[in-house]
């Protein structure tokens, strides 16, 4: 499954990428409740708790890895999430672009899902994929 | 003379009694002292390496009793049995890889089982399941057909260097040398996918061990519960009649039960005899729809050529049949669309040659039909194909290609699924022809409705199929008939039943014998402890093999009671009558005997017996036929097709069936219309979706459409009776036909009803929203 988007931030580039590899952000921007601790210079772990159409509160173990950093313009994340109700894994790209006084960033994801999160979730993980980005 | 004939009488069903009280065993309702319950972690991944499953954790969960992983198995660890051999073709290609208890090392489908948990409850063992610490190297999946074959592709197995898990080239004549003076070549691609046979009931084990007795009795829907014991005892290493395998009342086999030795199966027993406790698995539906197995993928690059007036000269057909995972049923199911493709026709010229592919999917084995859909779709769409480009109707080109009435028994000169000869015995394909365009109204339709309703903007289309079900293969199966001193008949015999009616149509076949009242009869199916030699229930022979058991065991048990009543009623055995339960003779009814009297006197307490008699009145018979039959039938559809929402309204549906001799036509009607709605689904609305990785994307029926009773028309039947000469009964079997050919006369009506759109179908299942994508790419591809 691919995912792709574009998102505008009102600020530079340097903010912008110091904010989306911060643990507290990131946790932040996940959907429901998540704990994410810094674990390494380019890796992180932590918990995600969301809900995926009839399942309710999937919590999955994650684990971030940053890779092909090239700051402030791009990085990869490598995702890799488990947990009882299925796992979700994939490579992301980001790419940071100065617009003005404000910051474009680009997302492309190639994500697999595959336990009950695919199977019973299926029609709405496009959406919810998009938010986890 | 009362209960002159039990044969072809509408007798009610003398089980639904009990079935509609709640009163009927089925597996859940076995509740045992101290039971424990299973739950099994099943692995989200299609195809991985697992490189760790540490269950410490979840074995210190409250109220576990147990947690095992492959490791735990030891020597009981062992791949299951190949089930059905390969069939002895030349030059035949087979890749042996049956299924494993618990998953080792390597993942190879979505579901597989990774650990078993034994808790106090299902609740707690299913909430130890997040307890297990799974750690995999996933690996990219087969997912596809073709991709499965091309140099470079994942290996699901990797002792065999590719995915290929078997290849079959048969042939008839020469199709190559027919092919240049055909008239015209009709080829095409034909899709089949995969769906759940979606029973009510899903699968559930339950095993007891009891120590003192040094018995394990086993309840388990299976459709097989001899072999199911048999296997049992040897992989345990007890002995046969240690172990008793019940199969109680079963909510629909369809197949998938018929396959041995899942991995629940081996592993419930083995823990209940570990564990010195009742085992019990009931498996839920999320399960089913991975660890039970499918059917129906298959790829078919398929040519028909014919001659200018219709004629087949010949077809050649080369396909791909996924197999899943593993391969534990052989060759069953693509030999099957290998034969059935023939169906009633004269073919002088065949090629056919298949590869299956193993892929990263749940394991694919026989679900009704097995494989004859498939063969079917093909043929009759080619038919279809090759009527409109002679401009010929396509009835028509039916009737100028069947075998004769007057040609049997029709050589087809390959091997079917039973190792034999696929030989059919009798059969009247233009007599059902007949009798189905006239009930359908065909003619009338095609001339004067079908154009008024096309000038009303109306989409009205009709379809008109035939098909061959080879049925009632062997090897045998056995009965036992017993008169009770009560005047009960009891007859026990080893087939498992689903709610085909066993216990009505066997309890006619032997109260016809007996001259008893049919509700004086009980039977008995699937329990190993009443009867302990036969194979199964499987290719609709239930009726055809265990009935013909019945039916000889009934014989010998009349023998016996006529020579007892003639020696005591001291008249000839010719002149004893059996009727109302008594033994009378003939001419002078007042000097009878009741069968109790006669079963008391047939086993006296002292005195002498002749040398060479037995006690009772009790015999047991066995019957195996030569080779299958082949049942036949002729499915018609009407339908609407609004262009706008891709909705298909089924307006009428006839079939004409011949299933030979008919023993109680209230369980063909069931059985026939069963089978229709099942095809139904199959043709419009199931299909299993897996996504590039082997994942299963649509595992709940929130989003696997089953047909509803809004869907399913009734269906409108008429019989045609050739008596099958292969048995003494006459019958074929009939628990597949209604399933057969509905995908190929729901394709050709909702083709005719989208006449002029330019829609062609050549696959199944449709959906409504694949039948909007076709209509609106054939618009596209006019405007």
């Amino acid at each position: 499954m691919i995912v792709e988007g574009v998102h505008v931030f009102p600020g530079p580039r340097e903010v912008v990428w110091n904010l989306l590899l911060d643990p507290d952000v990131l946790a932040k921007t996940m959907p429901g409740s998540a704990k994410i601790t810094r674990t390494g210079p380019d890796r992180y772990e932590g918990t995600m708790a969301m809900g995926i159409g009839p399942i309710s509160a999937a919590s999955f173990d994650v684990a971030i890895v940053i890779t092909d950093q090239l700051e402030p313009e791009r990085y990869t994340m490598q995702i890799d999430g488990r947990g009882g109700f299925g796992f979700t894994r994939g490579i992301a790209a980001v790419t940071l672009a100065a617009d003005g006084p404000t910051t474009r960033m680009h997302y492309q994801a190639d994500l697999q899902v595959g336990g009950k999160i695919a199977a019973v979730g299926q029609r709405l993980l496009d959406s919810v994929s998009k938010l986890l980005l | 003379m009362k209960h002159a004939s039990y044969m072809g009488q509408r007798v009610l069903r003398l089980e639904d009694a009990k079935l509609l009280t709640g009163r009927a065993l089925f597996i859940d309702d076995v509740e045992l002292p101290g039971m424990l319950e299973v739950a099994f972690l099943r692995s989200d991944d299609a195809h991985g390496i697992l490189r760790r499953i540490d269950v410490t954790a979840a074995r210190s969960r409250p109220g576990v009793v147990a947690v095992y992983t492959a490791a735990d198995l030891g020597g009981y660890w062992r791949p299951g049995p190949l089930l059905v051999p390969p069939p002895p073709v030349p030059g035949l290609i087979f890749n042996a890889a049956t299924q494993v208890p618990l998953v080792r090392d390597k993942i190879r489908h979505c579901g597989e089982a990774l650990a078993m948990v034994v808790a106090e409850s299902r609740y707690l063992a299913e909430d130890a399941l997040d307890h297990v610490v799974v750690e995999v190297e996933p690996l990219p999946a087969v997912a596809g057909l073709e991709a499965a074959l091309l140099p470079g592709a994942p290996l699901v197995h990797e002792q065999f260097g590719s995915n290929l898990a078997a290849r079959v080239h048969q042939r008839k004549g020469d199709y190559a040398a027919v092919r240049g003076s055909a008239a015209r070549v009709i080829a095409r691609r034909f899709h089949y996918d995969r769906g759940a046979s979606a029973a009510i009931e899903n699968r559930g084990v339950v095993a007891a061990w009891d120590a003192r007795a040094g018995e394990l009795t086993v309840w388990d829907t299976t459709q097989a519960p001899i072999p199911i014991r048999n296997g049992l005892a040897t992989m345990l290493g007890l002995g046969e009649s240690q172990v008793r395998v019940i199969a109680p009342f079963i909510g629909g086999g369809f197949g998938p039960k018929i396959m041995m030795f899942y991995p629940e199966e081996v592993l419930v027993p083995w823990a209940a005899r570990q564990l010195g406790r009742p085992v019990k698995w009931i498996e839920d539906r999320r399960e089913n729809f991975y660890a039970t197995t499918q059917e129906r993928s298959q790829i078919h690059d398929a040519e028909l050529a014919v001659a200018a007036d219709g004629r087949i000269l010949g077809v050649k057909d080369v396909f791909l049949h996924d197999t899943g995972a593993y391969d534990p049923y052989g060759l069953t199911v693509p030999i099957n669309s290998q034969c059935t493709l023939l169906g009633p026709y004269q073919v002088p010229h065949y090629d056919s040659e298949f590869r299956a592919v193993f892929t990263n999917r749940p394991i694919v084995t026989p679900v009704r039909g097995a494989g004859r859909q498939h063969g079917v779709f093909v043929m009759e769409r080619l038919l279809d194909l090759a009527a409109r480009e002679l401009g010929l109707d396509r009835v028509e080109i039916r009737r100028r290609n069947y075998i004769p009435a007057d040609a049997f028994p029709y050589d087809h000169e390959i091997l079917f699924q039973d190792f034999r000869p696929l030989v059919y015995d009798s059969g009247n394909y233009p007599a059902a022809l007949e009798k189905a365009v006239e009930l359908i109204g065909y003619a009338d339709f095609v001339k004067t409705e079908q154009p008024r309703l096309r000038a009303e903007g109306r989409h009205v289309g009709i379809g008109v199929v035939s098909y061959i079900e080879g049925t009632g293969i062997g090897p045998y199966e056995g009965a036992r008939v017993t008169v009770e001193p009560s005047g009960m008949v009891r007859v026990a015999t080893g087939v498992g039943t689903q709610g085909q009616g066993h216990f009505t149509t066997f309890a006619q076949l032997v109260a016809q014998q007996l001259g008893v009242d049919v509700a004086q009869v009980q039977v008995s199916t699937g329990d190993t402890r009443d009867f302990g030699w036969g194979t199964g229930t499987f290719a609709s022979r239930g009726a055809v093999v265990a009935g013909s058991a019945c039916h000889a065991a009934a014989l010998k048990v009349r023998a016996k009671i006529l020579a007892l009543a003639a020696g005591l009623l001291g008249c000839a055995e010719a002149e004893v009558d059996l009727f109302d339960g008594r033994a009378s003779v003939r001419g002078t009814p007042e000097r009878s005997l009741t069968l109790g009297e006669l079963a008391r006197k047939a086993n006296p307490l002292r005195g002498a017996v002749t040398p060479g008699t037995e006690p009772g009145l009790e015999a047991t018979a066995y019957f195996g036929p030569d080779r299958g039959n082949a049942a036949s039938g002729v499915h018609a559809i009407r339908v609407e097709v609004d262009p706008e929402t891709a909705e298909v309204k089924i307006i009428r549906y006839v079939v004409v069936h011949d299933c030979g001799r008919v023993i109680n036509p209230m369980v063909v009607e069931a059985q026939v219309q069963g089978g229709v709605a099942h095809g139904i689904g199959n043709a419009f609305y199931e299909q299993l979706i897996f996504d590039d990785n082997g994942q299963l994307m649509n595992a709940s029926f929130m989003d696997y459409l089953l047909p509803t009773a809004l869907d399913v028309p009734t269906v409108e039947l008429a019989h045609i009776e050739t008596p099958s000469p292969l048995n003494p009964l006459g019958v074929k079997g009939v628990g597949e036909a209604g399933a057969i050919p509905t995908g190929a006369a729901f394709a050709q009506a909702v083709e005719d009803a989208l006449h002029g759109t330019g829609v062609e179908i050549t696959e199944i299942p449709l959906s409504p929203s694949r039948l909007y994508a076709l209509i609106a790419q054939a618009r596209g591809g006019t405007s």
